[in-house]
């Protein structure tokens, strides 16, 4: 298993925004959903090695990330896109790519043909050269998910990576979400149920810190049969989960 | 994000069919995006056995806002301290200067810092190497202002311009080249025993040590001290402890590289 979370807890201040979160994760790739201050993005930090949990046990790719050179080994092998990430407006795409592939330990040889394949593979070929400035917010959400998956991760973690992009350039990003599943753990936060069902191979349902929904999109959309919040299949299934664990009976 | 249409056939009558052109032309991509590292990041990366920290060390000027907030904070702190004659001054002041490139450098202002925090290269250790180069820059451009006020205004002016003149050397020779030196000093043990705390408390140490002896020296006002000629030995020992950790942690195994 590549994630393994055993009853993870994670306070700021008063308020648990992980609440005994307990998940284990193998390859493929695997849909976070949940509405706003569910704990998407808390979980998505600790998996990061960003945030330390307050309590509970975290192990990653066979590691322990309490420890310095296990914390340095998942690093290496780790790809993150925040939800908020900022960029050096005077680097160019290549460059600012390259720059974290450097800070990810790649083999400095290894480094252009990685930072080539990763630019290729967000469609961003004829920006490589241009000024982070000078780009659409779409193109720098590419520019962020060429970063993350720069040192061909074994833990690809994207929080929000489809926002901001437009619908073709979605379609092409869910095919690299599949491909990279295949060999890779993938962990997508998002909002958006059609990204999970075209995706993802599992979904977790987060509400109030909790997981209260794991298993496929297929076993999503069973759980909304006959629930009559949504448009589509997914989002009554979702409605569904959310609706039976805010009223007491969670069954995930 | 889509895959290059691999399947046409070939150009000019020449059967590519069996070619993946995806990768060659990746493959001709990293060559024509390869970026040459400078000769600063090439001694960098050998010196901190990190490509990673190299190239921190010189892009660290070209994040431009991070650098002109560190670079206020640090000629304000150097101005004040010319000023002040307090030894606690002095002794803190190195503190609250690592805290404006922290900030600048770190959550405060850079915008991808959260993503660095995630990076198998520590976040301390980029902290460092930005201090190192927000200091050496300065440092080398207060050394040129300083020899400008020299050579061009004169060492014995009067007025605002030969006040202004003197500020500006007391401020390169009493606080950014000693900085500059306690920094390499401190990235240089950081390095060597790959932890930034242990690099840190060297050079709280190193500071202290600095101050300290050269207020025991001089016996006198500490900012007359710090300025005094026979302070530079101090600094100097400083400096050359710095390179030779440097050399001795960075030494290059053969065949290693």
């Amino acid at each position: 298993m590549n994630i393994e979370l055993t009853s993870v807890t994670r306070t700021f201040g008063g308020n648990r925004a992980v609440d005994g979160v307990s998940l284990d994760a193998g390859p493929g790739v695997l849909g976070l959903l949940g509405p706003n201050g569910a704990g998407k993005t808390s979980l998505l930090r600790m998996l990061a090695t960003v945030l330390p949990p307050s309590s509970g046990e975290v192990r990653l790719l066979d590691r322990d990330p309490r420890h310095a050179a296990d914390r340095r080994e998942i690093r290496r092998r780790l790809g993150y896109l925040p939800q908020n990430l900022g960029y050096y407006p005077a680097f160019t795409v290549v460059e600012f790519i390259e720059y974290f592939a450097l800070l990810k330990e790649v083999p400095p040889a290894r480094v252009p043909k990685a930072v080539a394949t990763a630019v290729e593979r967000v469609d961003l070929g004829g920006k490589a050269k241009s000024r982070l400035r000078t780009l659409s917010g779409g193109m720098l959400r590419r520019v962020g998910i060429a970063q993350a998956i720069v040192n061909d991760p074994d833990l690809l973690l994207l929080d929000e990576p489809t926002a901001g992009l437009d619908p073709e350039q979605r379609v092409g990003f869910r095919a690299l979400l599949r491909s990279l599943g295949e060999a890779s753990t993938v962990v997508v936060s998002t909002h958006l149920v059609e990204d999970v069902g075209a995706a993802c191979s599992e979904v977790a349902l987060m509400d109030a810190g909790h997981i209260v929904f794991r298993g496929t999109p297929a076993e999503l959309i069973a759980r909304g049969e006959g629930h009559g919040v949504g448009d589509a299949p997914l989002e009554r299934g979702y409605s569904a989960v959310l609706t039976a664990a805010r009223n007491g009976s969670v069954a995930a | 994000m889509t895959a290059p249409d691999d399947s046409k056939p070939g150009l000019d009558g020449i059967d590519v069919s069996g070619i993946d052109l995806r990768r060659v032309w990746t493959g001709v991509a990293a060559e024509v995006w390869r970026r040459q590292p400078g000769r600063v990041e090439r001694i960098a990366t050998r010196l901190l056995r990190s490509p990673g920290l190299a190239r921190a060390l010189v892009t660290t000027p070209s994040l431009l806002v991070p650098w002109l907030i560190s670079t206020v904070v640090v000629f304000v702190i150097g101005g004040a301290l010319t000023l002040a004659g307090e030894p606690l001054v002095w002794l803190i002041a190195p503190v609250a200067a690592a805290l404006g490139i922290a900030y600048a450098y770190g959550p405060g202002v850079d915008p991808a810092w959260e993503l660095a925090c995630s990076m198998a290269v520590s976040d301390r250790m980029v902290l460092l190497v930005r201090s190192v180069a927000v200091f050496a820059v300065n440092a080398f451009l207060g050394l040129a202002v300083s020899v400008v006020s020299y050579w061009v205004i004169g060492p014995a002016a009067h007025g605002a311009t030969g006040r202004a003149a003197g500020q500006a050397v007391a401020v390169t020779f009493a606080w950014l080249l000693p900085m500059t030196a306690i920094c390499a000093l401190t990235l240089a043990v950081a390095v060597a025993t790959r932890s930034a705390s242990a690099g840190a408390a060297t050079g709280v140490v190193a500071w202290c040590t600095t101050v300290l002896v050269t207020r025991a020296i001089t016996s006198g006002e500490l900012t007359a001290a710090v300025t005094n000629s026979m302070t530079y030995l101090p600094y100097l020992a400083v400096a050359a402890c710095a390179v030779a950790v440097i050399g001795f942690g960075t030494r290059t195994q053969r065949g290693a590289l």
